[in-house]
């Protein structure tokens, strides 16, 4: 094990100085993606004078279900659009989560659309249930835009096959990934069907006005955040590999120097998302912490071999272009609240609570550390920890499986038992999902605040 | 950072979702309040343009054209007006049929239908259009009272020899326009046709009422029908007519998305208002 990168201590007072926490703007957000919910059902309140039977129903239900559908298709994209007050603020790990599930939804809602509205035209055509498909086939003959939208709903049938957990199991993440970047490409196909035959549009201007204006902004952030910025970051601050370190037996930090890196703005906690321009690799990127503060000429990961790319990473070799994209992610200082801290880390998790232990403003004795990992060999960047601690006056603490294979007891009377004042910390947390449930729940039972729990999950 | 439950997370979304949408079309009525109101001030507007509507007509049989009574249907009001020469219906159209939500693809599927049947059945026993029954219905009864008020025009005219010939020699002259002057009222309306535009997607016509020299009303007696066209008709017609009662001139926005049939429009309206001019 060596140290290889040292010196927060200018890091560290950069952070000091804003110890205000910032609340997550999740609530007002929320309410906003409700009140156009409203607005949208409104729409179909205003244009609706009255539904007399059963096919009316039908058909009203297929309205409401497609005009539901095609506002969240545009938050669906939306959220993955790495707009920074969602990644930075709200935190990357809930938006991708709020982003699967809303995607579901939002499936459910086009295949939902599409049955009712073929089944209202099929009834109201004098035919039954048993015509719907051979009414799909003359709608998409007859009306416009339809055969772009049928391809599109081809695609979304693709993409939501290919997010269902059991078959996403046995799918190399990046065929995933390349089959769920098609989105795009559907819900470019199925927006036009909505102006051209949605009543609510055709007929009505200004509503046709609003939605350009919701995709219009949406493929504008989609532009700037997904492209446009991450070719500024590259263009200027032109990242290369610097050296490949082994710290443990599977776990490997890498060096990654460049130009001005303190201009991007990372701070302890966050993450980048890397794509190393190495045979093999270009064409997928994977996000990995700092596990260290952030210097103007250096950065660093630290990974666990755990898949594919993650075991390629000890080959690169020094000189390797690196592209970023980032920094993302809300768990840093402006996360805590006054007080004291304890950090939680299972395994790699340790990345960015390492970070955080190097730079999180306190005076000495109010940083705890807890690492728990399977043996005392699996302790990776434990020299560095210890060196920190001693610095900082931090407390570190360690808990291993004993040698006959016994798990360590991390339960709310041990907590209180180590840290007696445990109710008044602030926790960060950082691990596989299972440990975080367990230590979350130990958390809870011991007197912490849900609110004071700071936690970031790439599980989904 | 607590459990997550997914089973009961798709129960509860998919119980709200329906519950929800049940709820909002359980709240819409049956049947339109307010297109009933504005029904029945068509109505009134509608039997006094009846009364307008002269019998203009050659001395024999009934001409010119009758407006029927206003049937009000669960989907709104159908109201039909026939053109009627030498006793035989020449033409059959809709002047209201059902509009919002479901009911524009239906009128615009069922009314074309409707009409061509009653021109070639020549009375009210005509087959309804299935997935359109309601709208259907409403047509025969308006058509019924067309037709009746025909029957008796018809009678009047023969009894009333003078008045008749009068206007009939002035809706002779005038030719190609189907002219209805009305003698009753200080008014003067007059309905004019201007000549058919043949476009890409089918001929399109346009008929104005024009009083004291204003626009009062501009319709299409034809557009393109069939396939795609329907929408787009549907979609573009009410729109030009509106336009061009507005402008009360030719000079009109084309409805993006139908350039065709705007430009079809705008020719029959400019042929139709330089008629009337002269």
């Amino acid at each position: 094990m060596t140290t290889t990168i040292a010196g927060g201590r200018a890091a560290r007072r950069q952070t000091m100085r804003r110890i205000r926490p910032r609340r997550s703007p999740a609530v007002p957000l929320l309410l906003a993606v409700w009140a156009g919910a409203a607005a949208v059902l409104w729409l179909w309140w205003h244009n609706t004078p009255s539904i007399a039977d059963t096919d009316g129903k039908i058909l009203n239900a297929g309205r409401i279900t497609g005009l539901l559908a095609g506002y969240l298709m545009a938050l669906v994209v939306l959220q993955m659009a790495r707009v920074p007050a969602l990644e930075r603020r709200v935190g990357s790990d809930r938006v991708a989560r709020w982003h699967a599930m809303s995607g579901r939804y939002t499936l459910s809602l086009v295949f939902a659309h599409v049955f009712l509205i073929m089944w209202g035209y099929a009834l109201q055509a004098g035919k039954s249930l048993g015509d719907i498909v051979q009414q799909t086939i003359d709608s998409i003959n007859q009306l416009p835009d339809m055969g772009k939208a049928a391809i599109g709903t081809g695609l979304f049938v693709l993409i939501g096959l290919s997010s269902i957990g059991a078959v996403r199991r046995r799918m190399p993440y990046d065929t995933w990934y390349h089959v769920h970047l098609m989105t795009y490409g559907a819900v470019f196909l199925t927006f036009w069907h909505q102006i051209t035959t949605g009543n609510d549009f055709a007929l009505e201007p200004i509503a046709k006005t609003f939605w350009y204006g919701l995709y219009g902004a949406v493929t504008a952030l989609v532009v700037w955040y997904r492209i446009l910025t991450p070719i500024r970051l590259n263009m200027r601050h032109r990242m290369r590999v610097e050296a490949v370190i082994e710290e443990t037996p599977g776990i490997v930090s890498v060096l990654i120097g460049g130009r001005k890196l303190h201009r991007m703005g990372a701070e302890a906690g966050q993450f980048f998302r890397w794509r190393f321009l190495a045979p093999g690799m270009r064409f997928s990127s994977h996000p990995y912490s700092l596990s260290a503060a952030p210097r103007p000429d250096m950065l660093r990961i630290t990974v666990k071999a755990i898949g594919d790319h993650s075991a390629r990473l000890r080959e690169l070799r020094p000189g390797t272009r690196v592209w970023a994209e980032g920094p993302y992610g809300a768990m840093t200082a402006s996360r805590r609240s006054r007080g004291k801290v304890l950090l939680v880390a299972g395994g790699v998790g340790i990345t960015p609570m390492r970070a955080l232990f190097e730079t999180l403003p306190g005076a000495a004795g109010d940083l705890t550390l807890l690492y728990r990992a399977n043996t005392t060999q699996d302790l990776a960047l434990w020299d560095e920890l210890a060196a920190i601690a001693k610095e900082r006056g931090a407390r570190l603490m360690y808990a291993v499986n004993s040698p006959d294979g016994e798990r360590p007891d991390i339960s709310a009377e041990s907590l209180r038992r180590k840290i007696p004042d445990i109710e008044r910390h602030d926790v960060f947390m950082c691990g596989p999902n299972g440990f975080a449930q367990g230590v979350y729940e130990a958390l809870r039972g011991a007197g912490v605040p849900a609110r004071r729990i700071h936690h970031e999950s790439f599980e989904m | 950072m607590r459990k997550s439950h997914p089973i009961r997370r798709v129960v509860l979304a998919t119980a709200a979702t329906v519950s929800g949408v049940v709820l909002l079309l359980s709240l819409k009525p049956a049947s339109d309040p307010t297109s009933a109101a504005a029904a029945g001030g068509a109505a009134a507007q509608a039997s006094s343009a009846a009364q307008d509507t002269p019998q203009g007509g050659a001395a024999a049989a009934g001409s010119g054209t009758f407006t029927g009574a206003v049937a009000q249907t669960e989907y709104g009001p159908v109201q039909v007006r026939l053109t009627v020469a030498d006793g035989k219906i020449t033409k059959a159209e809709a002047v209201q049929a059902p509009k919002g939500g479901t009911s524009d693809q239906k009128t615009a599927l069922s009314v074309p239908k409707l009409n061509q049947e009653t021109v070639t059945a020549q009375n009210a026993k005509i087959d309804s259009v299935s997935g359109a029954t309601y709208t259907s219905n409403g047509y025969k009864q308006s058509l019924q009272s067309a037709l009746d008020k025909m029957k008796a025009s018809a009678g009047s005219g023969a009894s009333s020899g003078g008045s008749a010939s009068a206007s009939a020699s002035a809706s002779a002259g005038s030719g190609a326009a189907s002219g209805s002057g009305s003698g009753s009222t200080a008014t003067q309306a007059r309905t004019v046709t201007g000549k058919v535009s043949q476009t890409e997607y089918g001929p399109v016509q346009v008929r104005i009422t024009v009083s004291n020299g204003k626009i009062t009303k501009a319709d299409a007696v034809q557009a393109p029908s069939g396939g795609l066209s329907d929408q787009k008709t549907a979609l573009a017609v009410p729109k030009l007519n509106q336009e061009a009662v507005a402008a009360g001139t030719a000079k009109i926005d084309s409805v993006s998305g139908a350039t065709y049939t705007s430009n079809g429009y705008k020719q029959s309206l400019q042929s139709a208002l330089d008629q009337a001019g002269g």
